[in-house]
């Protein structure tokens, strides 16, 4: 389980990384953290004829608030948001509780949240939250950079709408507003088998409530497709109406019976299906309860930038 | 721990090759051409052979029970000839500078293989009309224990429950795969180092197998990263490796990884079960019979493992018509061997679900049920229908203290309340009585060699002919020689593991190593005190505290080595019978209906392994095996597709327990002294993957239930490993049938 | 350059100049180019941790990263925790309360916990946060039990850390 042979280039100035990409795209890959690439690498299903190392790009090793959105760079690692001071409000919150599900703190110290995105395994916990928060994913090529929204970014089973020649620099997760449209409670569900392994299904919810009613509902699904999805009937269902038991039972058959899961060893289809629904019921109760404490808490804990850190 | 280790990937060779292996993809196949000249000229590449490309030096593995009659026509070579017969079997061997140059190597070798149907069930090879070895079918052995059971008793008994389980493939998966080192010396010697069980053995079958003489052959077992029982064999690729160092005069190392070892290694279990149980209306059980479709993989060179399961057939029960038939049959999957427990937990999988299913069809508590029927301490040496001698046992005391070890009685109530309240998560209780052979029967192998030497400064060596892979050896044998000597454990040092410095072993598998091996060194310490009273002259003297001792005047054992220069030594091969310790195991697990998760609350092991030399270092041992255990009952399975390709090629997809698994464990032990010892111990290590996975298995059933009343059969239920789906559709099912 | 690059690592605070290829593992060259043997290889996918080492002071897979990746970066091997033959109190602590049988996970448990708990020692104060890091690394012999004690041991509320200055180390 060794790789096969490669060229390495580690430049400082993200230019030279997208020239150095540019140069060989079809056969060279970005290694940020590694820990998914390098993974395949030891199999040889991964063989890259260059790496581009960009952890020597200081600009990318960054997190911050961007306007109304947190802007992840390409280097921030997956440990960096176990804690909810990471970002302001619910999106601290709901960023702290998926982060610790994500493999074990060696991994987290390593892998990236933006290689991740780029990475694209169906059952990705970071890619159901990029979805279900319509994040921007920024992609730097030759030409310059674009903006791509996560409904559109991911194609299929480790397929994106990254080019060859693309290296994906940030990601922007839009900050979730509270005081304005209402108080805000996310939840975060996930089934795996042991510690060490990946997710056969993640779910996670956002709800934004008002006088009782929920104004607007996101329901991130990993393992329900051959990508990351929305429930956007789910989400149709839930607005207009009061977060109670029978409406998110409701939710979790409709996002259920939209699930169209792979199979793999020890998740089948009628399995994978079923389980999306149960999660989703439980992470939409979760919600409930995180607006309810976030309410009480009132104020920073609800859309403050008290206690919230930029890196 | 500090890094001071010596592993065989760590000790350092000047020169030393790395081989790597190309494997077949295909589970069965003509193997029509395998390319290896492209992987010869790759850069840093030394060379690279296929079968075809050795010619006649191509080597062939020693069955384990050598055969009477001519060549086995089901013979493994060392590269595969002609026709592969699983995914993972090694085709060509490259050889290299280091091992990402041989794995370059690897990449580069071309390889042929026209396919043919793959047999991956024992059930369905046995009975397909597709081969795996021309000329003989896929049945390699059949075996049968007790007499054949008369209708009459299946029609007279009050209740006949039937049931048919699935022993699923493991992968031992020490942490340290396999890992050999060839060193040839320009003496002709030959020195090999190995993580390996029985190192006599290995260097029996080298000489065999290489056509080398056994005397020049040193095999040393470095530090070993552990084993359980998958390190025991004498491997094809062990045979590349040596042959390969000898014949280019240089030294060779293969580092197995970790996705060889997966499907290129060995794998444990892999049964298919039936069993009936009979029983009168009180419960008495009346007769049982076993039958098994043992799967043993592409070559059938373990037969041996599934004998256990026949000969044990019935556990720790008094039923007077015991019948077991084994049928040992070869699939397109990895050779199948022993892995801790081999055979035993089969068995008691078998039996111990199946009276748990007795029970419910009687509506008796399955602790009452067991008491009525276990073969009582008055009965021993108990003679069993499947002619077997169990040396002692007290199975209800055992019982009695697991009961009350978890407090049975409040989980029962717990168990009533939760399922009158219906809204909380149902909890189940399971029980497992079992008993398993330690040590061996057969002849030629129940028996260690030992020797305690005394050197003039009074240092004592240990030798024996067992070997450690992680059963803290070095610390319980020094122990032990020390006690029986009266001497301070700091005195005694131990050497086993290398055929130079023991003169013979059979080695460490089965428990046996405390049993027999440490039995050997007992007997061997009380020789040489003997041997110390003869040099002093004085053969009716005192000893105590390392010096012989008359009214007049005392001898330390150093004086008296100093004295002479024959050495004070004793020593020999020592026979020990085979044991069985025994115990019972009791799970609490509540189970997620909605989403099959099973959650195990308490976990409880009463063992009685005879007397314990070092209760710690047993209890290390039963831990660690509930440990596996748990991964067996709950996670551990090598999953094949219908092509016979294995679903797992890491640990992402085989998955252990990791500590986040672990549940909270309470461990008691009873003492019933082996009665053929003088030290009294039985064996240990093992009782931890035999008692474990029943108790969950029945707990998780109980905590399903309540099935409809007069439940007699449990075929076409869940099957282990219990992985949530599985538990689900387990529940589901149930909702639908009511 | 799939040609050989030179590489200045500092392991343990000692330089090691090596001329490694880029595809090696850090923990292959730590192994076979320094001769810090401690660490090992058991799956050489990231998932058993067996191969833990520090980089900069935080735990990491030692076989997915290459050793090229490492110039200028502070690496600590269980070799490092030995100062002049005296053991880590963490090593005493997992030997005393038999957390290892074969031996052959302890370094990369050693090194997972050291580097951890160094930087936050009330991780041994929460048993859920001590299994969440502790479900990192496999062990096939032990059943972590003893492994759990060690840390509690040195770690724990009523450890050994606070009188042990090694600990700290």
């Amino acid at each position: 389980m060794k790789p096969a042979p490669f060229d390495y280039t580690a430049p400082a100035e993200l230019s030279d990384a997208v020239t150095a990409l540019a140069e060989r795209p079809e056969t060279a890959r970005v290694l940020a953290g590694g820990q998914s690439l390098v993974l395949e690498m030891h199999y040889r299903r991964e063989r890259p004829a260059l790496l581009v190392d960009i952890n020597n790009v200081r600009e990318l090793d960054t997190i911050t608030a961007d306007g109304d959105a947190l802007r992840v760079g390409a280097l921030a690692r997956h440990r960096a948001f176990e804690t909810p001071t990471v970002a302001p409000g619910a999106l601290g919150r709901l960023l702290s509780r998926v982060s610790p599900l994500i493999a074990h703190p060696p991994v987290r110290a390593r892998g990236t949240m933006a290689g991740s995105l780029a990475w694209a395994n169906p059952v990705s916990e970071w890619c159901a939250t990029a979805v279900a928060l319509d994040a921007g994913i920024e992609l730097t090529g030759p030409a310059g950079s674009r903006l791509v929204g996560a409904g559109e970014f991911f194609l299929g089973p480790f397929r994106t709408a990254r080019q060859p020649d693309e290296i994906l620099t940030s990601v922007r997760l839009p900050l979730l507003p509270g005081a304005e449209t209402g108080t805000v409670g996310v939840g975060f569900c996930e089934q795996h088998r042991t510690h060490a392994s990946f997710a056969q299904v993640a779910v996670v919810a956002v709800l934004t409530l008002r006088d009782g009613v929920i104004v607007e509902a996101r329901l991130g699904l990993a393992g329900a497709a051959d990508r990351p999805v929305r429930a956007h009937e789910a989400e149709r269902h839930l607005v207009g109406r009061e977060p109670e038991p029978d409406v998110f039972a409701q939710a979790a058959a409709l996002a259920a019976a939209g699930a169209d899961p792979l199979s793999e060893p020890h998740a089948g289809v009628e399995y994978r299906r079923h389980v999306i629904g149960v999660l989703v019921r439980r992470a939409l109760v979760q919600a409930r309860e995180d607006s309810e404490s976030a309410d009480f808490f009132s104020g920073a804990g609800r859309d403050g930038h008290d206690g919230w850190e930029a890196r | 721990m500090t890094g001071a280790g010596n592993y065989v990937g760590d000790l350092k060779v000047a020169g030393c090759l790395d081989a790597a292996f190309v494997r077949s993809t295909v589970a069965h196949g003509r193997l029509l051409a395998v390319d290896t000249s492209a992987a010869a000229e790759v850069d840093g590449v030394v060379g690279a052979w296929s079968a075809a490309d050795l010619g006649d030096d191509l080597a062939f593995v020693p069955p384990f029970f050598p055969s009477a009659g001519g060549e086995d026509p089901r013979r493994c070579a060392a590269l595969a000839v002609d026709r592969v017969r699983y995914v993972g079997e090694p085709l060509a061997v490259i050889v290299g500078t280091d091992r990402y140059v041989a794995e370059d190597g690897a990449d580069a070798v071309r390889v042929d293989i026209d396919p043919l149907p793959a047999l991956v069930d024992p059930g369905e090879a046995a009975a397909s009309s597709t081969w795996l070895f021309d000329g003989v079918d896929n049945v390699a052995t059949e075996m049968e224990f007790g007499t054949p059971i008369d209708d009459e008793v299946w029609q007279r008994a009050a209740v006949v429950v039937e049931g048919a389980y699935r022993q699923p493939r493991l992968a031992p998966t020490p942490m340290e795969p396999r890992a050999i080192l060839a060193v040839p010396q320009p003496d002709g010697q030959l020195t090999v180092w190995v993580s390996h069980q029985a190192p006599h053995r290995l260097r029996r079958d080298l000489a065999s197998a290489l056509g080398l003489d056994a005397e020049r052959i040193r095999v040393r077992v470095a530090d070993s990263g552990g084993a359980f029982g998958t390190k025991s064999g004498t491997f094809a690729e062990y045979l590349s490796v040596v042959g390969l160092a000898v014949k280019l005069g240089r030294p060779v190392r293969w580092l197995e990884d970790r996705a060889e070892t997966l499907s290129g290694s060995t794998h444990g279990r892999g049964q298919n079960q039936r069993v009936r149980l009979a029983a009168d209306e009180n419960g008495r059980m009346l007769a049982l019979a076993l039958e098994v479709d043992a799967d043993v993989g592409a070559y059938p060179n373990t037969g041996f493992v599934a004998a256990e399961t026949g000969q044990a057939a019935a556990g720790v029960y008094l039923t007077p018509n015991v019948h077991a038939r084994i049928r040992v049959v070869v699939t397109n999957t990895t050779p199948t061997a022993p892995y801790r427990g081999a055979g035993r937990p089969e068995q008691v999988y078998a039996v111990e679900r199946t009276v748990d299913l007795l029970a419910r069809r009687l509506g008796m508590d399955p602790a009452e049920l067991r008491r009525r029927n276990f073969i009582p301490p008055e009965a021993f040496p108990y003679h069993s229908p499947t002619g077997r001698v169990f040396d002692s046992g007290q199975y209800e005391l055992a019982l009695d203290k697991a009961l009350e070890l978890v407090d049975y009685t409040h989980w029962r109530e717990e168990q009533q309340r939760r399922r009158r309240s219906g809204s909380e998560r149902p909890l189940g209780i399971g029980l497992c009585s079992f008993t398993e052979r330690s040590g061996l029967e057969q002849a030629p192998m129940a028996n260690e060699w030992a020797s305690v030497d005394v050197a003039p400064d009074g240092s004592v060596t240990a030798r024996v002919g067992t070997c450690s892979t992680g059963q803290s050896h070095e610390t319980v044998f020094p122990e032990l020689v020390a006690r029986t000597l009266g001497i301070p454990p700091g005195r005694v040092s131990l050497i086993e593991g290398d055929t130079d410095e023991t003169a013979q072993g059979i080695g460490t598998f089965g428990s046996r190593s405390m049993q027999v091996g440490g039995a050997a060194l007992h007997r061997a310490a009380l020789e040489l005190i003997e041997e110390a009273r003869r040099r002093a002259g004085e053969p009716d003297a005192r000893y105590a505290d390392g010096t012989v001792i008359t009214g007049q005047r005392s001898w330390t054992l150093a004086e008296l080595a100093a004295a002479s220069p024959e050495p004070l030594r004793a020593g020999g091969v020592y026979d020990t019978p085979a044991a069985f310790p025994f115990g019972t195991y009791v799970a609490v697990v509540e189970v997620d209906r909605e989403l099959g998760n099973v959650r195990v609350l308490r976990l409880v092991a009463v063992d009685d392994c005879g007397v314990a030399v070092d209760p710690e270092i047993v209890e290390d041992q039963t831990r660690g095996g509930i440990v596996q255990g748990l991964g067996q009952a709950l996670y551990e399975v090598m999953p094949y597709d219908d092509q016979g390709v294995p679903q797992a090629d890491g640990l992402l997809g085989y998955l252990l327990p990791t500590i986040g698994e672990l549940p909270p464990i309470s461990l008691d032990t009873t003492v019933t002294p082996n009665p053929n010892t003088a030290l009294g111990a039985k064996g240990a290590g093992e009782a931890g993957c035999i008692g474990t996975p029943p108790a969950i298995v029945n707990a998780v059933i109980d905590a399903l239930g309540p099935q409809p009343a007069g439940t007699a059969t449990d075929i076409g239920g869940m099957q282990l490993p219990l992985t949530p789906e599985t538990c689900w559709l387990a529940a589901a099912g149930q909702e639908v049938a009511r | 350059m799939t040609g050989r690059i030179p590489v200045r690592l500092t392991v343990n605070e000692t330089p090691y100049d090596v001329t490694v290829e880029p595809r090696r593992l850090l923990a292959d060259v730590l192994r076979e180019d320094c001769d810090l043997t401690g660490t090992k290889l058991g799956c050489e996918h990231g998932v058993c941790g067996s191969c833990t080492v520090l980089v900069d002071g935080e735990g990491v897979r030692s076989c997915l990263m290459f050793a090229v990746q490492c110039a200028g970066r502070d690496i600590r091997t269980v070799e490092g925790l030995t100062a002049d033959g005296e053991l880590h109190a963490f090593q005493e602590a997992i030997s005393a309360e038999h957390g290892l049988q074969c031996g052959f996970c302890t370094a990369g448990f050693v090194m997972l916990v050291v580097g951890a708990l160094q930087e936050d020692p009330t991780i041994a104060e929460d048993p859920e946060r001590l299994d969440g890091l502790l479900a990192s690394n496999l062990c096939r012999c032990t059943g972590y039990e003893g492994i759990r004690r060690a840390v509690l041991r040195v770690y724990g509320k009523d450890g050994t850390r606070q009188e042990n200055g090694t600990a700290e180390d």
